[in-house]
């Protein structure tokens, strides 16, 4: 019935077409307007059955039939079947996400289902401009403000809001449904902003009136509500889903070798699980175009920048289980630019950088940049999956709060390079988030700016200002004062020589935190000290316990010269494993927060508490016997 | 009252002052209670101040007078030799 009430007006133009031109110059057909299925995948047949036409934006995938695969699974079983929300509630989010991103590919195609479904034009004119005044039952207008605060700002998404939507009726499932309709509107974004697809449909009037391009559309927005930070999740029930009786679960098992929280966290509907997984498997599994690596690197880039520690722990981690060293993964996630990946690589971050965080600031030109590199056609193409699979992911698990606890086989622990780290904490309800999000007003800014500028001068009184948080950094590492000295200088010309590349996004005392860790680490290697910042060293990974239990006196200062003090705190100190002594410097001595300490080392909330509480207990070990009221007094 | 186990359990969170106040009530009354747990809390919150205000690792001036020194002699003498 509804098929027959649409029909799109003309075809896609945008990246398809680019792709075509630039196809047939190398002697390919461009395969966007003449898509034959020579294996007829389900996809077409679907949106055929359900929609009464294939979308431009899933033709536009033509060059890599799987990549279409993979949307059309999401969009089967999270669009076009009723569920425990109707197709016409999801057109509704679909349409208000899109909506508010000005995806005006979107806004066409979803005025149109929704007219074709029976919605009166007044509603999709009042769904547009966010007003209430829709005449919807409270419960789908609460699953809409809740999808639309899921996609403006998912940082401030809580327990609260799911709180205030059962109440109101709306069942786990449903609430669960309408945060991955709002995801899917989020993937189809993105895909939309790269390949520039034109609206297949006339835009309604009021559209083009409303339409404007904010400049920063679709840019992940800083946390202002108001919310819990104690509070966990996830924020939804997760009954136990077996691998045994949900094969999918398995086939995860088979290629990441664990099950993230992320897909245990919504086994309440096994049907968008299934295709969430079967989406993944065909964007991320195979590697005839772009390597496992290539697309780990860019899912870990895009979720730091977008502040998911959740996914940034998950990737790193899978990144590890591919050889590549952690600090290496960490460097990744503060700043590619100074990762040993390759330039080609570094442009192929950048791109999806600005696709997956900036997309306001995405054009054709960075899509010709990647050509530059000699990156092809599909290669580009997936990579934008990739990001809008990222997107995906990082606005899901921040609106549902997925909780980063792994079951990790031995199988996969024995095939990683260094011990498990436990992932981070979502930064759903993070403090860190705040400070990350100030990181933009850095007091230091002007100086770099004037240092990129090549003003000396201006170079100068940042490394002024950084010296002793650069030397601690290294002294955290090292664990030797001197060689931390000697190393300094090498940590500042590097930071010279990276600094037009320096984009603020993070503190430039940040930054230079982080050459100071990448030098500290290759000095290590140099002097082939195999300690690691990821090993807790022997006897110390378990539970430590405290020995001493003698009271200490009133003021254990009295006893000792200043100087004194100092020398055995420094002995104590440097008598850690640099799991702990990283940690108790930077938070103890530095007096960093601990999620900007977590931040730093690329460590999750839970494992720098673990480790600082250690730390401090074993450095109290250390300094009791100076310090008990029975042999205090005496510096031996 | 919570066991000197349940005590120590959260007495990470409890140095922090990163527990709820029903845990915290919890805690005051097992150390009103408890010496050794008295004593371990004692300890560290002094061990964690005699960190915090010793200014260890601090490089002395004249030391770091002398890096900044040598770092920017180097890049004012050749700029580009860095790049």
């Amino acid at each position: 019935m509804m098929a027959a009430a649409l029909r799109p007006t003309e075809n896609p133009i945008g990246y398809t077409r680019l792709v075509g031109n630039r196809a047939e110059r190398r002697g390919r057909v461009d395969t966007s307007d003449k898509i034959e299925f020579e294996s007829p995948i389900d996809s077409p047949s679907s949106f055929q059955n359900r929609l009464g036409f294939v979308p431009a934006l899933v033709r536009a995938q033509a060059l890599l039939p799987r990549l279409m695969e993979a949307q059309a699974s999401l969009e089967k079983a999270t669009r076009l079947r009723h569920g425990d929300l109707s197709r016409l509630q999801k057109e509704r989010i679909l349409l208000a996400v899109a909506g508010d991103r000005r995806d005006l590919y979107a806004i066409a195609e979803h005025c149109a289902v929704l007219s074709a479904l029976g919605e009166p034009d007044v509603r999709i004119d009042a769904l547009l401009v966010d007003s209430d005044d829709t005449a919807l039952p409270e419960a789908d207008l609460a699953a809409l403000r809740f999808c639309r605060k899921l996609a403006r700002v998912p940082h401030a998404v809580c327990q609260e809001d799911i709180v205030s939507l059962r109440a109101i009726g709306l069942s786990d499932e449903a609430i669960l449904e309408a945060a991955v309709t709002a995801a899917l509107a989020i993937y189809r974004g993105t895909i939309s902003t790269a390949l520039r697809v034109e609206p297949e449909f006339p835009l309604r009037p009021t559209v083009r009136v409303q339409c404007g391009l904010p400049q920063n559309e679709g840019q992940i927005a800083p946390d202002t509500g108001r919310r819990s930070h104690t509070e966990k999740g996830p924020y939804l029930a997760s009954p136990f889903l077996s691998s045994e009786s949900f094969a999918p679960f398995a086939t995860l098992y088979q290629t990441h070798g664990f099950i993230p929280n992320f897909f245990r966290s919504q086994s309440l509907r096994p049907d968008l699980l299934e295709a969430e997984i079967e989406a993944v498997g065909k964007i991320l599994q195979p590697e005839d175009i772009l390597t496992r690596v290539q697309k780990e690197s860019i899912l870990l880039a895009v979720s730091a920048v977008n502040l998911n520690s959740y996914c940034v722990a998950v990737h790193s981690n899978i990144l590890r289980g591919r050889g590549v060293a952690a600090e290496e993964g960490d460097q990744i996630a503060v700043d590619h630019h100074l990762s040993a990946l390759s330039d080609s690589d570094k442009a192929l971050v950048d791109c999806a950088i600005k696709l997956g965080a900036r997309p306001a600031e995405f054009s054709s030109r960075d899509v010709d940049e990647l050509r530059t590199w000699n990156f092809t056609e599909e290669q580009i193409l997936e990579s934008i999956a990739v990001v809008a699979l990222n997107n995906f992911s990082n606005f899901l698990q921040m609106g549902l709060g997925f909780e980063p606890d792994f079951e990790v086989p031995a199988a996969f622990q024995r095939s990683i390079v260094k011990p498990f780290a436990p992932p981070g904490t979502p930064m759903a309800g993070d403090p860190a988030i705040s400070t990350l999000v100030t990181a933009i007003a850095d007091p230091d800014a002007e100086l770099v700016a004037q240092a990129q500028a090549g003003n000396l001068d201006a170079f100068e009184k940042l490394v002024r200002r950084n010296t002793q948080s650069v030397f601690r950094a290294l002294v955290a590492i090292l664990g030797d004062t001197d060689e931390a000295q000697d190393v300094m200088q090498e940590v500042f010309l590097s930071a010279f020589k990276h600094i037009a590349r320096f984009e603020g996004r993070s503190k430039v005392s940040t930054w230079f935190a982080s050459i100071a860790r990448n030098a500290a680490f290759q000095h290590i290697r140099k002097r082939k000290d195999t300690e690691s910042l990821d090993s807790a060293g022997p006897g110390e990974d378990g539970d430590f316990r405290p020995r001493q239990v003698r009271a200490w006196q009133d003021d254990p200062e009295q006893s000792y010269s200043k100087a004194q003090v100092r020398k055995l705190v420094e002995k104590g100190i440097l008598q850690l494993s640099p799991t702990y002594r990283t940690v108790l410097i930077l938070r103890d001595i530095e007096q960093l927060s601990t999620d900007e300490v977590a931040r730093r080392l690329g460590l999750s909330v839970p494992t720098v508490k673990t480790r600082l509480f250690r730390g401090r207990l074993m450095l109290r070990e250390t300094l009791s016997p100076y310090f008990s009221k029975s042999t205090g007094g005496t510096l031996q | 009252m919570i066991t000197c186990e349940e005590f120590f359990a959260e007495f990470g969170d409890y140095l922090e002052n990163q527990v709820s106040e029903e845990v915290r009530r919890e805690m005051e009354l097992h150390l009103s209670q408890c010496r050794t747990c008295t004593v371990l809390y004692d300890s560290s919150c002094k061990t964690v101040k005699l960190v915090t205000d010793s200014s260890s690792f601090e490089l002395p001036q004249s030391v770091s007078d002398a890096v900044v020194k040598r770092i920017m002699g180097r890049l004012r003498s050749d700029p580009q030799s860095s790049k």
